[in-house]
């Protein structure tokens, strides 16, 4: 059956549609796959904003719970720091606070050598109220040829209305032989 | 007739109390041994103690491996069977990324160190003479065996010591170390 001049144009018109609407929808779909990739270019940005967002609310709710716990006007803080020489193996620090064992701390191989590089370890934080207090630190310890360190300090406090910050730094520059407590309050 | 059935039930009721008054004794340790199942799933305490080699011994910086605890005492027979097959699991398991931390709760150190020096374990020994990581750890029965992921979350608990417990702990372990 042949077909007509007026079939076979209706049939080139239907041919001409169905190819233009397959590239249409191929250029939606080029179109999609554009936004889609942007959609999650913009997820991930959001994700790392919300992560970053999480980070920041922790770090202040530490810091709140901290105020909170330890006010500014009774707050005291006990720091430990080495400044020694010779080699000298940190085993323990102990603080007395008022006749109170407040802080009785075992630094292991790790924390010494953390120290003996500069770091700073804060023993003890605690509520105090204004007036005098007496603290007591006792550290032990080997230093060379294996020999036992134990120092004592009494230190006496004059707490006021604000925070109170003392640095125990065990140092042998002064006697250049044994380590001892070196008492330091920051203002 | 009506006394004698009153007395008869009486009778009963004093037998059955006299029964079951013992009983009660072991529903109380029931109870309070059961706590320990609190630490399941929850971050294990940080602790530091001295060891037997005199070192000082963390928990948290054995972040990264799997850790057990095992508490034990001198007069606690059961520790006594259970610490050389630990030793047997400690052996194996070393190489695999396992720490294995017995902690010794006497007052007496030096009985302690006798003992492991008898029983020749190779694990660390730690002394808690002071029962302040016990209490940390709820010690109820000993012992007490606690096992810790790599990220420090308590994963198994076992109170006493029964000759195939070990079987257990070999079972978690071999989990936990493939996680």
């Amino acid at each position: 059956m042949k077909l007509g001049t007026g079939m076979f144009r209706k049939l080139i018109a239907c041919l001409l549609c169905a190819l233009f609407s397959l590239t249409g929808s191929a250029q939606e779909l080029s179109s999609d796959a554009s936004s889609s990739a942007e959609d999650f270019k913009s997820l991930d940005q959001e994700v790392q904003a919300l992560k970053k967002e999480v980070l920041d609310l922790n770090r202040e709710l530490f810091v709140l719970e901290e105020e909170l716990l330890f006010p500014a006007n009774t707050q005291v803080a006990v720091f430990v720091s080495m400044d020694v020489g010779e080699f000298f193996a940190l085993d323990s620090v102990t603080l007395k606070l008022d006749n109170k064992e407040v802080a009785n701390y075992l630094y292991t191989e790790r924390e010494a050598q953390a120290l003996l590089k500069g770091g700073v370890h804060r023993v003890y934080i605690g509520n105090l109220k204004a007036g005098e207090h007496e603290l007591i630190a006792l550290f032990t310890g080997q230093g060379p040829n294996v020999r036992d360190y134990r120092r004592g300090a009494t230190i006496k406090l004059e707490k006021g209305v604000g925070a109170k910050y003392i640095e125990l730094k065990i140092s042998d520059r002064a006697s250049k032989a044994q380590p001892e407590f070196v008492v330091k309050e920051w203002e | 007739m009506g006394l004698r059935s009153n007395n008869r039930s009486v009778d009963r009721r004093r037998a059955l109390f006299a029964l079951l008054l013992p009983f009660s004794w072991l529903i109380h340790c029931e109870v309070a041994s059961s706590a320990p199942a609190d630490l399941m799933s929850q971050p294990a305490s940080d602790f530091a103690l001295r060891s037997l080699g005199q070192e000082n011994i963390r928990l948290s910086e054995q972040l990264g491996e799997v850790v057990i605890l095992n508490f034990w005492a001198t007069w606690c027979g059961p520790c006594r069977q259970e610490m050389p097959l630990l030793d047997a699991i400690y052996s194996k398991y070393r190489r695999a990324g396992l720490v294995l931390l017995s902690i010794n709760i006497d007052e007496d150190e030096e009985q302690a160190a006798e003992m492991a020096k008898t029983l020749r374990v190779s694990y660390p020994v730690l002394l808690d003479a002071r029962n302040e990581v016990a209490k940390a750890y709820e010690l109820g029965t000993l012992p007490l065996t606690v096992l810790i992921d790599r990220e420090g979350t308590v994963r198994y608990v076992s109170e006493g010591f029964k000759p195939g417990y070990e079987k257990r702990y070999t079972d978690t372990l071999r989990e936990l170390l493939n996680e």
